[in-house]
């Protein structure tokens, strides 16, 4: 069993949208949930010309953190979110009654309902799609054209993802909550 | 005994649909009439909305999950632990002035609680799927599975206790209704905790929400308690229900004190240091109108009408109880609305064409619909209930 967690090279981010196509195709997402599962945050260019402040325009990618004590799992009546082997955190359509607690008690803003079985639905890091098929890579992460993602088991020490973290400093978002995320951006 | 006999011997007057249809038609009986009948058409016309639609229907959106329904609900369980703690007062705890209500507020408990959970139906996305898995795959550290799972209980007991309260069987009554009372109280802090545990929403995180729950909940059991009074003797109230209505109507003025001291301190440490998402959040409640008709609603209307001479003005306590009914239901709305005020936002900044700085929320009419129905499902049990069951306290020697 593997803990699967990414790492994000996000200053190399081009916004180029390529993950929120991608993900979309690989898991089947309806039409108009944009930005919903995955998405990419944009920092406008803040200042007047020309005293502009080029930091300020930057990419974020971002997507559900996967948080090894998340507090969607915390809060599911029925126990429709849950861990997976893998530590990937999945929600059981079956058990799901939309009482959308989940989507409250979520401080990454990641969840959202799905149109088709009305239940709640969130990234899942491909599992029913590449990871079931035996790869082990996102589709965010292998279409991405400037390698912002590693994905990777980060309780390999061989892994990629972390060697990575490793030998580059890295924050997790919101980390004062006590979430633990597994989603990693690097610095 | 067996059940079935023991069945047989609760008393309660029989009656055919056409003695509930015969009231007397007096013009403000014929507005409450026609009025139920109209919510509880409202009703059904929005749970076919609802069911043609599902949650399209409804306001509510992905960054606004919870809505105008979540809040009724929130009313109508209030109001159940509320008339369950009036309730409680005489036939649990033995206070003689109010036993001639115990049985009538027990009723209220009960109906409220039904039109809560009629309500809640149509707001869950799955209700039939919540009573199998919330049995199979209990979540053990969820606020909802623990409050509604003991709001379930807490039903049967209330039924349980007016059932022993009809025979006139105080001793067994007593012993369902502590154990009623107190699994009431922990269903509705729990759902207090509901708010209390959400760690993402500073404004509602924290111990605050589970206890003044508790401490509305008593509040708007005895604003209901002097309106199901009012109604029932037509505002001439015997010189027993002056007294009780009286000394409830002290009892008020403290619990509402202790509410505007609450809320008060509660603002003070929102604001105080400019906290994010919970500072400014804080501040943009203090400009919203909704949450000043709450204050002046169901605080201040009601307790300077009990200050003016110490709660002796009954007939203004019961329009005053109106008042505060309203008011409670923007408390409501507001604590559902108010949570979810500040966008999480997590760098989706290009999600809007600009970042919002609130979340917008607007109930659709179908929600209305819903809610009022809500509202003419009570009524229309508690009416019935008055023609089927003595609500009136027995003669005790």
């Amino acid at each position: 069993m593997a803990r699967y967690g990414m790492a994000l090279d996000y200053k190399n981010c081009i916004n180029c949208k390529a993950c929120e196509v991608a993900c979309k195709e690989e898991n089947g997402i309806l039409l108009g949930a944009d930005a919903h599962r995955i998405w990419v945050g944009t920092g406008e260019i803040e200042g007047q010309y020309p005293l502009l402040d080029l930091t300020s325009n930057t990419f974020y990618p971002s997507q559900c953190q996967h948080c090894d004590d998340a507090p969607c799992e915390e809060v599911c009546p029925t126990h429709a979110t849950y861990y997976d082997d893998n530590g990937v955190v999945r929600v059981d359509p079956d058990k799901c009654i939309l009482c959308s607690y989940c989507m409250n008690a979520c401080p990454y803003d990641a969840r959202y309902v799905d149109d088709r079985t009305v239940t709640v639905d969130k990234c899942n890091f491909c599992t029913d799609t590449r990871l079931e098929r035996g790869e082990v890579t996102t589709a965010c992460q292998a279409t991405c054209p400037t390698k912002v993602r590693i994905f990777g088991d980060l309780d390999d020490p061989e892994s990629e993802i972390s060697q990575v973290l490793r030998t580059r400093e890295s924050r997790t978002l919101k980390s004062h909550l006590g979430t633990n995320p597994k989603l990693f951006y690097l610095l | 005994m067996n059940i079935k006999e023991f069945i047989t011997t609760i008393p309660y007057n029989k009656v055919s649909v056409k003695d509930i249809l015969s009231f007397e038609r007096t013009p403000t009986n014929m507005l409450i009439a026609v009025m139920t009948l109209a919510f509880l058409a409202m009703f059904v016309v929005g749970v076919a909305i609802y069911l043609t639609h599902g949650h399209h229907a409804y306001g509510v959106t992905r960054e606004h999950p919870w809505g105008l329904l979540i809040a009724v609900y929130i009313f109508f369980v209030v109001s159940s632990t509320g008339l369950c703690i009036v309730g409680s007062l005489g036939d649990v705890f033995g206070f003689k002035d109010y036993m001639e209500i115990s049985k009538r507020a027990i009723f209220g408990s009960i109906v409220t609680i039904l039109a809560g959970f009629a309500v809640i139906a149509f707001e869950i996305g799955h209700p039939v799927t919540m009573l199998i898995y919330n049995v199979i795959s209990p979540g053990l550290t969820s606020a909802i599975w623990w409050m509604g799972t003991l709001y379930g209980i807490y039903l049967t007991f209330m039924i349980i206790e007016f059932v022993f309260l009809l025979k006139n069987d105080m001793k067994m009554a007593r012993y369902f209704g502590l154990t009623g009372l107190l699994v009431g109280l922990a269903a509705h802090s729990n759902l207090g905790g509901v708010f209390g545990f959400l760690n993402a929403r500073p404004i509602s995180n924290g111990v605050f929400y589970p206890t003044y729950f508790i401490l509305t909940a008593f509040i708007t059991g005895i604003f209901l308690a002097y309106i199901m009074y009012g109604f029932r003797y037509k505002l001439k109230f015997g010189e027993s229900a002056t007294k009780m209505l009286t000394n409830l109507a002290k009892i008020q003025a403290l619990l509402l004190s202790i509410l505007i001291f609450f809320v008060t301190w509660k603002m003070l440490t929102d604001i105080y240091g400019g906290m994010p998402a919970r500072s400014e959040v804080a501040i943009h409640i203090l400009g919203s109108w909704t949450f000043w008709a709450e204050v002046i609603l169901a605080m201040i209307i009601p307790l300077v009408i009990i200050l003016v001479d110490m709660g002796k003005n009954v007939v203004g306590m019961f329009w005053a109880s109106m008042s505060g009914m309203v008011g409670i239901m923007f408390m409501r709305y507001n604590l559902v609305h108010d949570t979810q005020l500040k966008p999480l936002q997590m760098l989706k900044k290009t999600e809007y064409q600009l970042a919002p700085q609130w979340i917008e929320y607007m109930p659709s009419s179908t929600e209305v619909m819903i809610s009022l129905g809500g509202v003419g499902i009570a009524v229309f049990l508690y009416y019935v209930g008055t023609r089927l069951f003595n609500l009136d306290a027995e003669e005790h020697h």
